[in-house]
């Protein structure tokens, strides 16, 4: 492998990388707050990107269409979470893990039955699309641009989990749930805001999913969900930073896996998660992960 | 996260008379899932071969019992069986995936029951089973017309993408490898991919680096259409040739510009159709949905008219059209059957002995080329 290949999957690597990393993040943030493994994450990311497409076919202005698709991932997580995990707050978390398993279900069955399960061509406009040449390394324009969104966002949760009212809050939730509401903090609005951030994150990752692997269906959400719940375990489930992390690593590693040993590309999510496995044989609770207790975001 | 849901949709019986009996016919396809486009397609064929023609000589009435198998193996295995437990149907149609087929034929060939599959070429669907039939060719004939065709227009080297998960794939790359050396090709490397995957820019860079004549890729159109799609994007011109498994509309409509130029070798194309039989099913199907005829609903149509055949013949000799041995016999001897993408004759093995034709993306369209006997 010569060195301008090598710097091609490396770009490769952050592209996919991020798409993983954006996911994670809320992920790991519902499951900082509830111990809730939210299966249906992926789900969520999927119909952003569905409403992102059809709001893009029927209006023509893709911002107003990523806006559509925002909010009606929050929409979705919002209801999910007041409809399914809430009348369950007080029940063994097993019984959650089995409703949002249940809600992934839902979600992805009743588009497969609203719009079928042929895959649709996803359109993204020009600007989004282009590809740049450096030498002989190409560089399409999501690259670039979804690695910088991904850290925005990235700064943005941080500085509202710790420079904000309501990112104390979500902190003291992870912590204590009856103890917050003593305090007088309304916790289900709390945590009503923590399911809206994460929805608002997947959709963002669903259409920038969609933009730079242009065919969507039902169930694409389901192996991207299992990649970026994988990545999250990775950089230690609770932490943003180590979602991102993880995100990152295992992008790399799924490239790396193809461009060194093409002949065993079709295993490389078989390596990605060997390789999780590795980590946490030697780091339990992931790379950024404390004690699984004390760990929060 | 396999999903347990079927969707059982049962054909509307429309005029059955009191004397008549309900012969019922199982079909297992995807449709819904990754490969959807495949179930969706044979299922619009073989409504129409359907409307055409439900009633048997003796006045039964053919009844469709379809299931949805998600493109799921385990899935197509639990449907296979249901239709025989619960159904009771003489005979089961499907699958269009070699695996999913694979997945069903233990099932047939353990309960008696004949099985046909309009469109799985692998050719392990059909080996060492009685009960399992096929309405096509198989992939070393096709392996060998893509791997011709390669090397008739001087493209002497080649990189094939394997898609590991899939039987169908990992048969036809073996195929067009083995018919593509023994002309004097030269395979640079395998590369392989999984069906689901929509990443392929790693694999890109591989046949970015080694620069072949050709790629050879033989799964399905999602990934086609995302790999050419990445390949055209990161600077790589090589052209594509693939085989049945990426000729549909989702191929352009995905790929877009990039899908320029691949070819791929098909069962049928309405442009090549010339038999009466096939005019007017193009007439029929052009009239029902409005756009080009597609080569899995013509063979779903084709296995479906297969089994009437069988059921006719049965009849003839004074056996019940629900006689699973009999149908299984009829269908394993058909000979000359005057199918929509061509004559179909068995051979001992099950397998249908009929020519492929070679299709190109030109113009956002798929446009014929030539057509391939055995």
């Amino acid at each position: 492998m010569d060195l301008s290949i090598f710097l091609q999957q490396l770009v490769n690597g952050t592209s996919l990388g991020s798409m993983y990393a954006l996911i994670a993040i809320g992920y790991t943030m519902v499951y900082g707050v509830l111990r809730l493994i939210n299966f249906a994450h992926g789900d969520i990311m999927m119909v952003g990107a569905f409403v992102t497409y059809f709001v893009y076919q029927t209006s023509g202005s893709f911002t107003l269409a990523v806006l559509a698709g925002i909010l009606a991932s929050v929409l979705v997580g919002v209801l999910t979470d007041k409809i399914a995990y809430k009348p369950l707050r007080d029940a063994p978390k097993i019984s959650l893990l089995i409703t949002a398993i249940g809600i992934s279900f839902f979600l992805e069955n009743l588009f497969n039955v609203l719009f079928g399960g042929v895959p649709r061509a996803f359109k993204a406009p020009e600007m989004l699309t282009k590809v740049l040449h450096w030498g002989s390394i190409y560089l399409p324009v999501t690259v670039i641009i979804i690695p910088i969104v991904t850290v925005t966002i990235l700064i943005a949760v941080l500085w509202v989990l710790y420079r904000t009212k309501y990112g104390m809050a979500i902190r003291a939730l992870a912590f204590d749930i009856p103890t917050v509401k003593l305090m007088g903090v309304n916790a289900d609005t709390i945590i009503a805001l923590v399911f809206a951030l994460g929805s608002a994150l997947a959709a963002v990752g669903g259409v920038f999913y969609a933009v730079s692997y242009p065919s969507i269906d039902p169930l694409m959400g389901v192996i991207v969900g299992l990649k970026a719940f994988a990545a999250a375990v990775l950089g230690g489930i609770g932490s943003v930073t180590g979602a991102v992390l993880g995100g990152f690593i295992l992008g790399f590693t799924e490239i790396m896996v193809v461009a060194v040993f093409p002949e065993l590309g079709g295993y490389k999510d078989a390596f990605a998660f060997f390789f999780l496995i590795l980590v946490l044989l030697f780091r339990p609770t992931g790379i950024m992960g404390e004690d699984l207790e004390r760990s929060r975001f | 996260m396999k999903k347990l849901l079927s969707i059982a949709a049962a054909a509307a019986l429309i005029g059955t008379f009191a004397s008549a009996k309900e012969v019922k016919v199982g079909v297992v396809l995807p449709l819904t899932g990754p490969i959807a486009a495949f179930g969706q397609t044979s299922k619009g064929g073989l409504d129409i071969a359907y409307e055409q023609n439900h009633k048997l000589k003796n006045g039964d009435e053919v009844k469709l019992v379809v299931l949805d198998d998600r493109g799921d193996k385990v899935e197509a295995a639990t449907a296979a069986k249901r239709l025989i437990d619960k159904d009771g149907v003489t005979v089961i149609l499907g699958e269009v995936a070699s695996g999913n087929s694979m997945a069903m034929a233990p099932i047939a060939e353990k309960n008696k029951t004949p099985m046909i599959t309009h469109a799985s070429t692998n050719p392990r669907v059909t080996k060492g089973k009685k009960y399992v039939t096929r309405a096509c060719f198989i992939d070393p004939f096709q392996g060998a017309v893509m791997a011709k065709y390669a090397l008739d227009h001087g493209m002497k080297t080649a990189v094939v993408v394997t898609d590991a998960k899939q039987d169908y794939s990992v048969g036809l790359s073996k195929a067009f490898k083995k018919a593509y050396t023994a002309g004097g090709g030269k395979v640079l490397k395998t590369v392989l991919i999984n069906s689901g995957d929509k990443d392929f820019n790693a694999q890109v860079a591989t046949i970015k680096e080694l620069h072949p004549d050709i790629v050879a890729f033989t799964g399905y159109y999602p990934e086609a259409a995302l790999l050419v799609k990445q390949a055209r994007a990161m600077g790589v011109n090589t052209p594509f040739i693939g085989a049945d498994g990426v000729g549909f509309p989702e191929l352009i409509k995905i790929a877009g510009k990039a899908a320029e130029g691949f070819m791929y070798t098909d069962h049928f194309n309405e442009a090549a159709a010339s038999s009466p039989e096939a005019k007017a099913y193009v007439e029929a199907f052009h009239k029902k949905y409005n756009k080009p005829a597609d080569s899995m609903g013509a063979l779903a149509a084709d296995a479906y008219g297969m089994i009437l055949s069988a059921m006719n013949q049965c009849i003839d000799e004074g056996k019940a059209p629900t006689d699973k041995e009999c149908v299984n016999d009829k269908l394993r001897h058909t000979k000359g059957y005057k199918g929509i993408t061509g004559v179909i004759t068995i051979n001992e093995n099950g397998d249908a002995v009929k020519s492929a034709v070679i299709n190109e993306v030109k113009d956002g369209k798929f446009v014929y080329k030539t057509t391939v006997n055995p």
